[in-house]
């Protein structure tokens, strides 16, 4: 089909409704069009403009698309749309198709003794590293065996993350952290206790959230005490603790006897005044890291000079953080119910680019799409993990996923999310580490 | 047509023929008898043959002339016509006159002429009248064209449909022109379905209600009549009651005063202060957050460290239990007594060390809760140590007075759970303040009559009761937050006392029977006060000892009252109904300009358990976080 046999020019054309002309255009090449307006019957929706691409790409099965308009999804026909934002039907609309994605798919939980604070996903052996309240750090592997058990934590894990496949970092409440190594390979006897290698100490309060840089082997961390650490898990590199930190209650901490060898910071960072609830190292470049802040602060600090660069204050205290890389936003979870969209760079002009609104209660956990840039899941203690697409600010999120298991109230705060190769892995109150499968499309 | 009658004898025919005597009577009558009359003579006339042997006969017989075949209805026999006839009916078929001869073209006798003579009878000229306009109807199409003019005739008027259907009440009474002492009369009601003539069952009374109704005095009825079914309106009996209804209903038009009322033509939204929307004073808590579930029995009080993380909770169940203040986790719990409820918990001030005072029943509770850092810890350990020596070297002076608290050391277990000191003051506890550097703080025990206040010094060990008298129950004291002065509420009046000159400064006299809490704005100069009365009472030190603004929303007592001191403009109130207000309260730097003062939302979330509500409320040091303790058992954060 070509677009002149669209249009009625014919003459023979009686239909009742008018026709509008619409460009489609798409971010994706493999499913890209002919950018001429054609005139398309204004009463069509979703589905009729999705068989109109279909048809003018020529696919052999059908791909179900969505439809941008002005930055939220099309639900209506465009006859609907034009008529409610007040456009003329003479211009030409411009609808942005993307693939749609289908919903995801609840696959497993693991059953945790506690609230599950972190999880993590390792790249290529898929396996889950769980942290929970009663103070363990888990390995898991995709078929709910736990295999490894780290103990030595004395209070809450509040956050583990992997470093390779072999290395896993993890903090909590006792304020120190700990790195885990584990055998990568072999899948040893089920459930074997594990310690740590070493714990980096010089927080003064709850480690809320790290981040790890694979390639450096550097460490973030988020601390209640308003500052962020920076440390690194090569053990030649870090500094000996200069002295032992004072023991008061010495028969109630046991790591002080039997602990692992104790490492301090490279940098305490200071600049915060208000509890730091997440940091992230920037994809691209590992010196340079961003922390989020209850003070509603973004700061960007160069971790090669450990020097505060840039500090931005939004609107509301900030509670989680993630990194869309290909488009260079910073997307902030905060305790006002919803997720903004920043430019981190010097040069941006606005402090915040968009909002994203849907949750209803604080959003503590982010975690980008790696297969589509602008696609992310977030985590709330609504007790909801919530799809967004950043293309679509205006439309809410995409999908849902609720808390699946038996005697829920539906209300459970989920605590941590990861979107991995493996699905949407995510952990909260109701003591699990729940998979859900990653939504098709995109 | 019969034929002309020669009057000559024999022509009487009469007795020539039988003739059928029966009259003017249709023929059909003798359909099923053989004869079909009579004749003069009374013999049966017998019907002519018929049928097939006769009209064999007929065949053969020559019709004869004027045959029509047609019966004559009064002989039975054939019809005839003669020529004459014939040809009659011959010309009324061709639409020619019947009779012949007739000319209808005879010439016309003119009896009134048609033509004007030319010599007329009389030859008077023609009057002056006929050619002139006529006045009269002059006069008329003036009166029409005024009419149209002034609207009264609308030519062309379309016609008006008359309605087909009445609403005969709609004008029983007809309009009377509009006169402004001319008050209509209240109409009557319309009758109801009990008032029917044919009402449905259920409105029919039942014996006893018809009994009862019987029984009633006339006056004491709630309507005249007892509804009664007819099965048809023409059975409906006259009504005995009638003339002395429409009689009563005379003497109500007559003598009931009707007066016409003033209506205040004043829009109601231009009596509204002009007051900022909600809207535009964001952020402020909305929604419940977290809710921190843990504690058996009310949760009494609440405090928030001043970092901003820890909370800490005293409830009914004697525990103090801190919290993860996002996620609502219970981090830390201690029980202090086996039957004593935590009356009040407040955190030291200042980030250098974690120390959280705690009371229940007569002991003051200092505790160290293990969730700082080491550093901290030890400071905190060292705040409270320092003091012990101090307080042995002054019991041993006799000339002091005995002090109204004693600070010992707790017992192993409480030791191990984190409890430093213990200051036992022998009357019970309801409320602890701190002074703003933390070295001191007050406790109030409403029972303790003068030694109600206590002032006790951490860095000394030391106690002491500022006043010598009492001056009523005093329900709470709260230090200046950066002055030497302190407040001290009692049920009716707060009083400050300025603690360097040692004297009273003034006394505030809130208006309300029974002050629950009150608060002190971090500028020092506006003081809110919650009362048992329901009453919020917004007080400027600067303006009056009277309250500068009432606030009556809550329907239950006033709990608990707080300002915001982390520099946002908000306080709120906690109240037995179950809800917290939150308002807007603006301070303004010059003195010329009053505290905007705006309701901003009230929170509900928390449940009644025997007639309490919410008992405390806190606000988190810097954000718009509020923490509430509930008698439902919870405590909230709402964001």
């Amino acid at each position: 089909m070509t677009s002149t046999e669209n249009t009625p020019m014919d003459g023979t054309d009686t239909q009742s409704t008018h026709q509008v002309q619409v460009k489609f255009t798409t971010r994706h090449p493999d499913i890209a069009v002919p950018t001429a307006p054609i005139l398309v019957p204004a009463n069509l929706k979703r589905y009729g403009l999705s068989q109109i691409i279909n048809h003018l790409l020529d696919t052999s099965t059908a791909i179900p698309f969505e439809f941008l308009v002005n930055g939220s999804f099309l639900r209506t026909s465009i006859e609907r749309y034009l008529s409610d934002n007040g456009l003329s039907s003479e211009s030409v609309l411009t609808l942005e198709y993307v693939r749609a994605i289908i919903p995801p798919k609840f696959q497993a939980a693991f059953q945790h003794d506690d609230w599950v604070s972190s999880v993590s996903v390792e790249r290529e052996s898929k396996r889950i590293l769980s942290g929970s309240y009663d103070g363990i750090v888990r390995v898991w592997n995709e078929s709910a065996q736990c295999l490894y058990t780290g103990v030595g934590h004395t209070d809450v894990v509040k956050t583990a993350k992997w470093m390779s496949a072999t290395k896993s970092v993890s903090a909590g409440m006792d304020r120190g952290l700990r790195i885990w190594e584990v055998d990568g390979e072999s899948i040893g006897e089920e459930n074997s206790e594990i310690f740590a290698l070493a714990e980096l100490v010089g927080h003064r309060g709850t480690v809320e959230k790290i981040s790890v840089d694979s390639s450096s082997g550097r460490v973030l961390s988020a601390g209640m005490d308003s500052l962020v650490g920076f440390w690194t898990t090569n053990i030649s590199e870090a500094s000996k603790t200069p002295k032992e930190a004072p023991v008061p209650r010495a028969k109630r901490r046991k790591e002080t006897s039997t602990g692992p060898p104790r490492y301090g910071p490279l940098r305490m960072l200071e600049g915060h005044t208000s509890p730091v609830s997440a940091v992230v190292f920037d994809p691209k470049d590992s010196t340079v890291g961003y922390s989020i802040s209850w003070d509603h602060t973004i700061r960007t600090w160069d971790l090669a000079t450990y020097s505060l660069v840039d500090t931005r204050t939004t609107q509301h205290p900030l509670l989680s953080v993630c990194v869309l890389p290909k488009l260079s936003l910073l997307a902030c979870g905060s305790a006002a119910r919803h997720i903004t969209l920043h430019d981190p760079r010097v040069s941006a002009s606005t402090v915040t680019t968009s909002t994203l609104r849907g949750h209803t209660n604080a959003v503590v956990a982010l975690s980008p799409n790696k297969s589509s840039e602008w696609q992310m899941v977030s985590a709330s203690h609504d007790g909801t993990l919530r799809i967004w697409d950043v293309r679509a600010t205006e439309s809410g999120s995409i999908w849902t996923i609720k808390r699946e298991g038996e005697g829920l109230s539906g209300k459970e705060k989920v605590f941590d999310v990861e979107w991995s190769s493996l699905g949407i892995v995510s952990g909260g109150e109701d003591k699990r580490v729940q998979i859900d499968d990653s939504p098709k499309g995109e | 047509m019969y034929p002309e009658i020669d009057p000559v004898y024999d022509s009487d025919d009469t007795d020539v023929e039988e003739t059928n005597t029966i009259g003017n009577i249709p023929l059909e009558f003798y359909d099923e008898c053989p004869h079909i009359g009579y004749d003069i003579n009374g013999k049966k006339i017998m019907r002519p043959a018929k049928g097939a042997a006769l009209d064999a006969l007929l065949d053969s017989i020559e019709v004869p002339r004027g045959w029509t075949g047609m019966t004559d209805r009064n002989t039975g026999g054939d019809l005839m016509l003669t020529q004459e006839e014939l040809e009659m009916v011959r010309r009324i078929q061709m639409g020619e006159v019947p009779v012949d001869g007739y000319d209808p073209y005879a010439p016309m006798v003119e009896y009134f002429t048609s033509k004007t003579e030319v010599m007329p009878l009389s030859a008077a000229p023609e009057p002056k009248r006929r050619f002139i306009p006529s006045k009269h109807e002059a006069k008329r199409v003036m009166k029409i064209v005024k009419a149209i003019r002034e609207g009264r005739i609308v030519p062309n008027k379309p016609k008006q449909e008359e309605p087909q259907f009445y609403d005969i009440w709609a004008d029983d009474a007809p309009p009377r022109p509009d006169h402004i002492m001319n008050i209509p009369a209240p109409k009557l009601p319309p009758p109801t379905h009990d008032e029917s003539y044919n009402p449905p069952e259920e409105y029919l009374p039942t014996e006893v209600e018809k009994k009862a109704w019987e029984e009633l005095d006339p006056e004491d009825r709630d309507k005249d009549y007892l509804p009664r079914k007819h099965s048809a309106l023409r059975l409906v009996p006259g009504y005995d009651g009638f003339v002395k209804e429409r009689f009563e209903r005379c003497l109500d038009l007559y003598l009931a005063p009707r007066v016409r009322r003033n209506k205040l033509n004043i829009d109601p939204e231009s009596l509204l202060p002009k007051l900022p929307s909600p809207q535009e004073l964001k952020p402020f808590p909305t929604t419940t957050a977290t809710v921190y579930r843990g504690h058996e029995g009310k949760v009494r009080t609440i405090s928030i460290d001043s970092s901003g993380v820890w909370l800490a909770t005293g409830g009914d169940d004697g525990t103090v239990r801190i919290w993860e203040i996002l996620t609502g986790r219970e981090v830390w719990k201690v029980k202090l007594g086996e039957d004593e409820s935590v009356n009040t918990v407040k955190w030291r001030p200042g980030r250098e060390a974690g120390i959280l005072a705690a009371a229940a029943g007569d002991d003051v509770y200092l505790i160290i809760p293990p969730i700082f850092d080491h550093e901290t810890e030890a400071a905190s350990k060292e705040l409270l140590s320092v003091g012990w020596g101090y307080a042995e070297v002054v019991k041993g002076d006799p000339l002091k007075k005995e002090p109204p608290a004693k600070w010992s050391k707790p017992s192993d277990k409480l030791a191990d759970a984190g409890v430093a000191a213990i200051v036992t003051v022998r009357v019970l506890v309801k409320h602890i303040a701190w002074h703003r550097r933390g070295d001191y703080f007050a406790t109030v025990s409403p029972e303790g009559q003068n030694r109600a206040v206590a002032i006790h010094q951490l860095s000394k060990h030391q106690s002491q009761s500022p006043f010598r008298k009492s001056k009523g129950i005093i329900q709470r004291v709260e230090f200046h937050p950066f002055r030497p002065v302190l407040f001290v509420a009692t049920q009716r009046y707060i009083r400050t006392y300025d603690l360097a000159k040692q004297e009273l400064a003034k006394t505030l006299q809130p208006g309300s029977r029974w002050i629950s809490s009150f608060d002190v704005h971090s500028g020092g100069d506006n003081l809110i006060v919650g009362s048992y009365d329901k009453r919020l009472l917004w007080h400027d030190l600067d303006l009056s000892t009277k309250p500068y603004r009432t606030l009556r929303y809550h329907q239950k007592a006033i709990r608990s009252v707080k300002y915001h001191q982390g520099g946002l403009p908000l306080f709120c109130s906690a109240s037995d109904d179950g809800t917290v207000q939150v308002f807007h309260g603006k301070v303004f730097g010059d003195l010329m300009e009053n505290a905007l003062i705006v309701p901003l939302k009230v929170l509900r979330g928390h449940a009644v358990k025997q007639a309490l509500g919410v008992l405390d409320v806190e606000w988190h040091p810097k954000e718009c976080w509020l923490f509430s303790a509930g008698a439902d058992g919870t405590a909230r954060l709402w964001n």
